[in-house]
């Protein structure tokens, strides 16, 4: 959580500009109480910023990721290692007296009343048979495939790329143009962004997607101003926050390739504006 | 009048003359009273017992020197429970199973030696990217955090204000292989060997 610190305060109705539009000099403002009382004066109608909640939905990976070259070098030395360094296995000494004995029983001055009483005429089973009966029942047994056999370009399933974690994007109409964001939608008097977020999620159109909202607290913001002509008295621009969440049910049905993608960190810049790319970028971790 | 006494007892023992040769249940011993009155053994005429006063008081020291044997055995500290991963097993001290050491040659140690430095760095570089890439993340919820706060006091406290509703947290970790829809796993018979202490 947000440690508590200092700063210097701005007053509500002179909010600067961020990097999304630079210019104007920096206002200090006056003092804090100010800006405090004004606070408590300018409700949250009198805000400039139009709210908007987010929702950044992940599938979690279902499966473990490839080794790299040098992690696959250093598993068959630990193996080694640890092989070197352990005890023989109650299977591996019972391997070597079946061999003893196979050997014993080659020479030509075999004596079978030498062996134990245990041995002697009796059908033995050896280990070198447990363990081809145990390869055997391992290969009845088929895993599903790794890759799943979805193509990777198909960016509407949620089945890709199981190793990666995958965000979900939406195409919106956004002023004239049409773009790929994470689901949002405005907020509304009453509510807390986190239902904000969760009502983004749910009125996503044909998708039926169970979430885990990670905490009340959003992960990011975005802030951006409306063009010069829609830019009025109270509505400078919008802040959109963004909360996360994990896709708990899986869901197999596709959604339209057109509106919805499931996407991998390293292709969003594909689909995402640069600057909105830029602060989403921050708080998705694809470890 | 002693006549008449005469007369009622000649009658009653011709009576009882006659009675005994006609009946066979006949009592001769001198225990038993009359075959018309009730019957009573020796032990229900016998006089009541005396309770002597001493046997409540001995009773009651019984159960007292009983509940202090009982507390004694209890002030036993109770013995501790194995921890069973700390004790070795015999087993590992059986020296049949010591496998021979295989000898290295001076490349193969070297390429080793060389390997485990190589994965430290690479393990280091990894830690650090998860470092920064946490940090990064926690700072882009500090800056959030305070854009709200700008916004409005209540949707902030709303933020800040712990989540009951989150834990427990399930979720199922990345597996080798994912899994099969509608798999039914075969049904396996297991006996469990585990031994359970109780103090």
């Amino acid at each position: 959580m947000a440690a508590p610190f200092t700063r210097v305060c701005r007053p509500l109705w002179r909010i600067i500009t961020t990097t999304t539009l630079n210019k104007g000099a920096r206002n200090i403002s006056s003092s804090r109480q100010q800006w405090s009382a004004q606070n408590v004066k300018t409700a949250v109608a009198a805000s400039p910023w139009a709210l908007h909640g987010a929702v950044c939905l992940q599938r979690l990976p279902v499966v473990s990721q490839d080794r790299s070259p040098i992690e696959e070098e250093f598993m068959e030395l630990m193996h080694q290692m640890e092989l070197e360094r352990s005890l023989l296995s109650d299977h591996e000494l019972r391997l070597l007296e079946d061999a003893a004995r196979m050997s014993r029983k080659q020479e030509e001055d075999y004596d079978s009343d030498e062996e134990d009483e245990d041995y002697r005429d009796k059908e033995i089973v050896t280990a070198q048979d447990l363990e081809d009966t145990w390869e055997q029942k391992l290969k009845q047994f088929q895993p599903a495939p790794r890759s799943q056999g979805v193509d990777k370009k198909d960016m509407g399933s949620s089945e890709r790329c199981l190793a990666d974690s995958l965000i979900l994007l939406v195409k919106k109409d956004v002023g004239s143009q049409k773009l790929w964001l994470l689901p949002q939608i405005q907020w509304q008097m009453g509510e807390t962004l986190r239902q904000t977020a969760e009502r983004a999620l749910a009125s996503l159109p044909g998708a039926d997607l169970k979430a885990t909202f990670l905490g009340n607290a959003p992960c990011g913001f975005y802030k951006y101003k409306y063009p010069k002509d829609i830019q009025k008295e109270d509505s400078v621009g919008a802040k959109v926050f963004f909360f996360k969440a994990v896709l708990s049910s899986h869901k197999h049905l596709p959604l339209e390739k057109n509106s919805f993608a499931w996407v991998k960190k390293d292709e969003l810049q594909d689909f995402l504006k640069p600057e909105y790319l830029k602060q989403v970028r921050r708080f998705i971790m694809a470890l | 009048m002693a006549g008449i006494v005469c007369r009622t007892v000649n009658r009653i023992i011709s009576s009882q003359a006659s009675c005994s040769t006609s009946m066979v249940a006949v009592r001769h011993s001198h225990w038993f009273t009359s075959v018309l009155s009730l019957k009573t053994s020796m032990p229900l005429r016998a006089e009541p017992k005396k309770k002597k006063k001493v046997d409540p008081r001995r009773e009651i020291m019984m159960k007292e020197r009983l509940k202090k044997k009982l507390k004694r055995l209890e002030k036993v500290p109770p013995e501790l429970i194995p921890i069973e991963d700390f004790i070795t097993p015999a087993k590992c001290f059986d020296e049949t199973r010591i496998r021979d050491a295989p000898k290295l040659s001076f490349e193969e140690s070297e390429r080793r030696a060389l390997l485990l430095k190589e994965w430290s760095r690479y393990k280091y570089a990894q830690h650090q990217t998860e470092m920064d890439a946490i940090k990064e993340a926690l700072e882009a919820q500090r800056q959030a955090l305070d854009e709200l706060k700008l916004e409005s006091e209540e949707l902030y406290k709303a933020a800040v204000s712990p989540d009951t509703d989150i834990f427990p947290f399930q979720h199922e970790g990345p597996s080798y292989t994912p899994p099969i829809t509608n798999y039914e796993a075969p049904e396996g018979k297991y006996n469990n060997i585990t031994r359970v202490y109780t103090q």
